[in-house]
C-alpha cells in the first residue's frame, strides 16, 4: 500500500517528540495534520479551477499549573518549531489560570479504526477531471449546465502528550456534489455523494439524478403549511449534522439545552423520540471512519445516544465527568442514523398528500430549547397526492423542531451516506436514511430556483 | 444625492500610519528574560525567546527580500512556460483569540500560517498551486503546475479571458489605519478585559453564564504580477465578542443577549472605545429583561431596523445578490445564484427601492473589515454605486469579470474585489464593503421611531437565514422594542421579520441621517469551493420599513 499523503507516521511521531523533548513547561500536547486537499471544480460547463496543496501544521499547548496555552504554525523546520515551542510557553505562563483544565492524559489505548483508502489518496486529477466531466456531457446533453465541486483530502492527524500519549490516524474523504441547471434558470436540480473511499462514489449515478432531477423541478405554485415530508438522505443528514451537536449532558444539566429537566438535572433514559429513532456514533464504521481519538487524545467508542427513542447517553468532557464522578464520554465524531425497510416508492405509495424533499439550504438556529431550526428547500420539491408524484413545486422555507421530526416518523428507509455539508466539503461522515414524517412545517414559499 | 459616507481617505502612495508597520524592517535585539509587556511587544515583533535565533521570525515581520526574489522567480517561470498572465503572493496570517468563561480563561490560542501561492491564466483557464516551503525549488515547481493545471483545464474546454486594464504599482504599500496593533497588547490586559466584562455581566440578576471573546486577525501580504506591479499590505481587523445568558429562577427559560458589539478592521484602540466592562451590566440586564418579556404578536408590524440589525440583511440581500459570479452562475452549486440576473436586463433597470436608496460597493471605508489599499489582483481599492436613486446600476467586479458587463456599466475597470483568503487559496471575486448611505434630511434615531405608530425597533442580529437567490429572508435579532405612538414602550421577544427582498426594500419609508450611520460587520462571509472566508462591513443609517410580516418565533 502507497503511504498516506503528507508527513509519515514515523515523521510525525518524530515532530511529536522533538516537541515535547523541547518542552520546558509542566506539561505538553502536540496536534498534527499533515496532509493533501485538492479538488475540481466546475461551472458553466467547463473546468473553472482545479488544484491542490500540502500542508503541515502543529498545534503546541503548553501549560504551565493551570495557566494553558496553544500556537498553531506551519513552520515547523529545524529552529521554527523551538521557537514556537518558546512562544507558547511564553504566552501560558502569561495567561490566566483555567480552572477547568484538566491534566494531559497518559498512553491510551485506541482500537486502530481504518479510514484511509489508497483510492483516495493516490486519485490523479485526470480521474478527477474525468468524473467531472461525465456530469458536463450529460448536462450539455439535455441543454442544461452544470456546476460541480469534488473535494478531495488525504492525510494524518496525529495527538501526543507529555505524559507518553501518541496516537496517529490517517483517513482519506472524498465529497462530489453536481448541481445542473436549464439555459433559462427556471430548473435546477442536484445530487451528491461522499464517502472515504473513492471507490464508493458514483460519479454516474449523481450526474444521472442531478440532470434528471433538473429536466423534472420546475416549480409550480403550492401553499405553505404543514405537510407530511418525504426527506431525502440528504435532507435528513444536514439535520442530523445539528443534532449531533446537541447530546452535551453539560449544557443539559445547566439548563441550556432541551435535554434539560424542569427544576435541575437531565432527562437520560427518558423516551423523548419515536421509537424507530436510534442514533449511534461509531469511529469504526466502515467508509463513515472517525478517528479513534479527540483532540485531547481520549478515546473515542461506539456510543449509543438514542435507542429506540430512548435518551441513552449525554456526552461528558472531561471537567465535567470529573465533577459529577463520572467517567468522561467524548461526543459523536460520526453520526449514524439507523435505517429501516421502507423503500421510496413504498413510502410515495403511501401518501395521500404529502411534499417529497431533495435537500436543504441556509439552515440556522431559531430555538436550541426545542431544537428547531430554519432553512430552506433547495434543487428538487415535488407534491406527492394519492400515492404519486403529482408535480413540481415552489421551494419552501421551514421552521421545525428537530425533536418534534424525531417523534413524528411514520416510515423509515435504508442508511447512506450522504454529502451533509452545505458547501459541499467533505463533511464530518453522516449516515443516514430517507424519513417519512408527518406535521413538517413548511412555513414560507421561496421564488428561488 | 444622499450625505457622504464619513471615511478617511486611502493614500494609495503610502500608508496612512506607518505605526506598527511590519514591514519595516526590525532589528531589534531579542533578549532573555523579558517582562511580559516586553514579551508580547516583542512577540508582536517577531521574537522567539531569545535562546534560538530563528532562520525566519516567528511572527509578524517584514515581507523580505527573499520573499520578493521568491515571487520575481515565479513569476519568471510561469511566464517562460506559456503563461498568459500570472500573479503570487506570499502571505502569512495570524490568528489571536483569548476566551474566556465567567471567571475562567478557556481560550489562549495564536495561529501562524505562512506560504506562497501562484495562479496562471493560459487561455481563458486558470490554474493555481501553493506551497509553504520556501525554497527556489519548491517555488518554481508551483509556478510550473499552475501553468500545467491551467493548459490542463484550458484543452478540456478553451475559452478565453480578457482581464480589465490595471494601472501598475512596481512599489505600493498599505497598512490598516490604526493607533495600536492588537499583537502589541499582552495576552493578560485582553484576558483581564474580558474577565471584568463577564463579573458585570454576572452581576444583573438571573445571569448565570457571560462568555466573551477578543479575535485579532493580521494579513501580511505581498502581491507581484506578471505586468510588474508590487503591492505590499498589513490588512489588520479585530472582534470583539459577547455573550450572556439569563435564566429564570425557576429553570424553565433560558434567554441570550450576544452581538453586542461589532468587528471592524481597525487596531486595538477601538477595543478600548467601545467601553466594553462599563456597559456589560446593560446588555446584562437586556438578557434578563427577556426572560419577562411578551412575545410578539404575528402579524403586519412597521419596522425599525438599527444600523446593528440591518448591515446584516443588506450583507444578505443586496450584498450577496450583487456578486457577478454569482448572478452568472459560478456559485451556483454553493453559495446560489442571482435574482438580480441577467445583466442585460437589470442594469440601470431594476428597481430596488425607493428614490433615496443610494449603495456603494466600496474597499475605502474607515474601519471596515473588507477596506484595502489594492486588491489581490493590484486593482486599487475604490467607491462605486450599486444602487443609485433606487435602481440597481453595477455588480462587484474582478478584473476577469470587468469585461462581462462593461457594454452595460460603461465601466471597463474592476472594481478591485479579488481576494483569496489565505496562501493556500485561490483568490476569486469576494464582497467589498456594500453600505447603504445615511439621508439628506439627517433624521435622529429618534425622528425615525417617531414616525411610527404602531411599530418594532430591532437591535442586533440574530438568526438569519436567506434562500440561495437571495428572495425568501427570514432574519432575527437580539432585542426588540414594540413602539407606540412613535416611542419605545415595551420590550418584546421571539421575533423574526419576513418576506421577500424586491418588497421589502421598496417599503422602505424613512432613513436616518449621517449621525445615526454605522458600520456591522462579520468575519465569516462564506463562498466558494473550497469554501473561503472573507470578512466585511456593511454601513447604513437607522431605517424604516412599513408593513413587514412579522412571526413568532418561539
Amino acid at each position: 500500500m502507497a503511504e498516506a499523503k503528507g508527513l509519515s507516521e514515523s515523521d510525525i511521531k518524530a515532530i511529536s517528540d522533538r516537541v515535547i523533548e523541547l518542552s520546558q513547561a509542566d506539561h505538553c500536547r502536540v496536534n498534527i495534520d499533515s496532509g493533501w486537499r485538492g479538488y475540481t471544480r466546475v461551472a458553466t460547463n467547463r473546468i473553472t479551477s482545479a488544484g491542490g496543496a500540502d500542508r503541515t501544521a502543529v498545534t503546541i499547548t503548553s501549560v504551565f499549573g493551570k495557566r494553558v496555552a496553544s500556537i498553531n504554525t506551519n513552520s515547523i523546520e529545524g529552529p521554527d518549531l523551538e521557537a514556537a515551542v518558546r512562544k507558547s510557553e511564553a504566552m501560558a505562563r502569561l495567561a490566566p489560570e483555567s480552572p477547568e483544565y484538566m491534566p494531559e492524559l497518559g498512553l491510551q489505548n485506541y482500537r486502530p479504526t481504518g479510514g484511509y483508502y489508497e483510492s483516495t489518496g493516490e486519485l490523479e486529477p485526470l480521474t478527477r477531471a474525468e468524473a467531472a466531466a461525465i456530469a458536463i456531457r450529460q448536462a450539455e446533453a439535455s441543454n442544461q449546465i452544470a456546476a460541480s465541486y469534488m473535494d478531495v483530502r488525504a492525510g494524518t492527524s496525529a495527538v501526543g502528550t507529555s505524559n507518553g500519549l501518541f496516537g496517529a490516524h490517517a483517513s482519506t474523504g472524498v465529497a462530489y456534489t453536481l448541481t445542473s441547471r436549464t439555459r433559462d434558470g427556471l430548473q435546477s436540480g442536484w445530487a451528491g455523494d461522499e464517502a472515504n473511499d473513492w471507490n464508493q462514489i458514483e460519479s454516474q449515478r449523481v450526474a444521472d439524478d442531478a440532470v434528471s432531477k433538473c429536466r423534472d423541478w420546475r416549480k409550480t405554485e403550492l401553499d405553505p403549511g404543514q405537510y407530511t415530508a418525504i426527506l431525502e438522505p440528504t435532507a435528513v443528514g444536514m439535520l442530523m449534522l445539528r443534532m449531533m451537536n446537541t447530546f452535551n449532558q453539560r449544557l443539559a444539566d445547566e439548563g441550556r439545552s432541551y435535554f434539560s429537566k424542569s427544576g435541575g438535572g437531565n432527562r437520560l433514559g427518558e423516551q423523548l423520540f419515536d421509537d424507530r429513532v436510534s442514533l449511534r456514533s461509531d469511529p469504526g464504521f466502515v467508509d463513515a471512519e472517525a478517528a479513534p481519538f479527540t483532540s485531547e487524545g481520549q478515546a473515542r467508542v461506539a456510543t449509543n445516544w438514542v435507542e429506540d427513542g430512548r435518551l441513552v447517553n449525554l456526552s461528558r468532557p472531561r471537567f465535567w465527568a470529573d465533577q459529577l464522578g463520572e467517567e468522561p464520554l467524548p461526543g459523536p465524531g460520526n453520526f449514524i442514523m439507523a435505517g429501516g425497510d421502507d423503500s421510496l416508492e413504498d413510502m410515495i405509495a403511501s401518501t395521500e398528500r404529502g411534499v417529497l424533499i431533495t435537500r436543504f439550504w441556509y439552515i440556522r438556529g431559531l430555538n436550541p430549547r426545542i431544537i428547531s431550526y430554519t432553512g430552506l428547500t433547495r434543487d428538487g420539491t415535488f407534491l406527492i397526492e394519492n400515492g404519486r408524484i403529482s408535480r413540481p413545486v415552489t421551494n419552501f422555507r421551514f421552521n421545525q423542531s428537530l425533536v418534534e421530526m424525531l417523534k413524528n416518523v411514520e416510515m423509515v428507509g435504508p442508511s447512506v451516506r450522504v454529502a451533509a455539508s452545505e458547501n459541499s466539503s467533505v463533511s464530518t461522515p453522516i449516515v443516514v436514511p430517507t424519513l417519512k414524517v408527518s406535521g413538517f412545517n413548511l412555513s414560507s414559499v421561496s421564488d428561488a430556483i | 444625492m444622499a450625505g457622504k459616507i464619513p471615511r478617511v481617505p486611502v493614500n494609495h502612495l503610502g500608508s496612512a500610519t506607518t505605526a506598527g508597520s511590519p514591514f519595516t524592517p526590525n532589528s531589534a535585539p531579542l533578549q532573555a528574560g523579558l517582562s511580559r509587556r516586553d514579551f508580547m511587544r516583542l512577540s508582536a515583533l517577531a521574537a522567539a525567546s531569545g535562546l534560538v535565533l530563528p532562520r525566519r521570525p516567528v511572527a509578524a515581520q517584514s515581507m523580505t527580500s527573499t520573499e520578493s526574489e521568491l515571487l520575481a522567480l515565479a513569476m519568471d517561470v510561469a511566464r517562460s512556460e506559456g503563461a498568459d498572465y500570472a500573479d503570487g503572493r506570499v502571505i502569512r496570517t495570524q490568528f489571536e483569540a483569548v476566551g474566556a468563561r465567567e471567571q475562567m480563561i478557556t481560550q489562549v490560542q495564536s495561529t501562524d500560517s505562512y506560504g506562497i501561492n501562484v495562479r496562471a491564466l493560459v487561455g481563458g483557464s486558470w490554474g493555481f498551486a501553493a506551497t509553504q516551503i520556501f525554497t527556489r525549488d519548491a517555488v518554481a515547481n508551483i509556478a510550473r503546475e499552475a501553468v500545467a493545471i491551467a493548459r490542463a483545464n484550458n484543452d478540456v474546454a478553451p475559452s478565453t479571458t480578457v482581464l480589465a486594464p490595471v494601472d501598475i504599482f512596481p512599489d505600493a504599500d498599505w497598512v490598516t489605519p490604526h493607533s495600536i496593533d492588537p499583537f502589541t497588547i499582552p495576552i493578560e490586559d485582553k484576558a483581564a478585559l474580558l474577565l471584568r466584562i463577564n463579573e458585570e455581566a454576572l452581576r444583573v440578576n438571573n445571569i448565570r453564564f457571560s462568555s466573551s471573546s477578543i479575535l485579532s486577525v493580521k494579513e501580511e501580504r505581498l502581491l507581484a504580477t506578471t505586468e510588474g506591479s508590487v503591492v505590499r499590505q498589513t490588512l489588520m481587523r479585530i472582534n470583539p465578542s459577547i455573550n450572556i445568558t439569563a435564566i429564570s429562577p425557576d429553570g424553565s427559560d433560558f434567554q441570550s443577549r450576544s452581538a453586542v458589539v461589532e468587528p471592524a478592521g481597525r487596531g486595538y484602540e477601538y477595543v478600548m472605545g467601545l467601553e466594553l466592562a462599563a456597559n456589560a451590566q446593560g446588555w446584562a440586564e437586556e438578557a434578563a429583561m427577556k426572560l419577562d418579556a411578551p412575545g410578539v404578536e404575528p402579524g403586519k408590524w412597521d419596522l425599525v431596523l438599527h444600523p446593528s440589525n440591518l448591515w446584516l440583511t443588506i450583507h444578505e440581500n443586496i450584498g450577496h445578490p450583487t456578486e457577478l459570479d454569482r448572478a452568472l452562475g459560478f456559485e451556483a452549486n454553493y453559495a446560489g445564484t442571482s435574482f438580480i440576473y441577467p445583466p442585460e436586463d437589470v442594469i440601470g433597470k431594476l428597481k430596488m427601492g425607493p428614490e433615496f436608496l443610494q449603495f456603494e460597493g466600496n474597499r475605502t471605508e474607515f474601519g471596515g473589515c473588507a477596506t484595502t489599499g489594492w486588491d489581490d489582483e493590484g486593482v486599487p481599492a475604490e467607491a462605486w454605486p450599486i444602487i443609485k436613486d433606487g435602481i440597481f446600476v453595477d455588480y462587484q467586479t474582478t478584473r476577469e469579470q470587468a469585461a462581462w458587463i462593461s457594454q452595460h456599466t460603461g465601466i471597463d475597470r474592476s472594481h478591485g474585489c479579488s481576494y483569496g483568503q489565505n496562501w493556500e487559496s485561490m483568490p476569486f471575486q469576494r464582497m467589498p464593503n456594500v453600505s447603504m448611505l445615511p439621508g439628506e434630511e439627517n433624521l435622529s434615531e429618534d425622528d425615525v421611531i417617531a414616525a411610527t405608530e404602531r411599530g418594532i425597533l430591532v437591535e442586533g442580529r440574530g438568526s438569519y437565514s436567506i434562500d440561495q437567490q437571495r428572495y425568501n429572508i427570514q432574519f432575527g435579532g437580539q432585542v426588540f422594542w414594540e413602539i407606540r405612538n412613535g416611542r419605545k414602550y415595551q420590550m418584546l421577544r421571539d421575533v423574526a421579520y419576513v418576506g421577500r427582498t424586491p418588497e421589502f426594500w421598496n417599503s422602505l419609508d424613512v432613513i436616518g441621517g449621517a449621525q445615526t450611520y454605522f458600520l456591522g460587520a462579520s468575519f465569516g462571509d462564506a463562498k466558494g469551493q473550497p469554501i473561503q472566508v472573507n470578512a466585511v462591513s456593511h454601513g447604513c443609517p437607522i431605517s424604516l420599513f412599513r408593513d413587514i410580516d412579522i412571526i413568532n418565533t418561539a
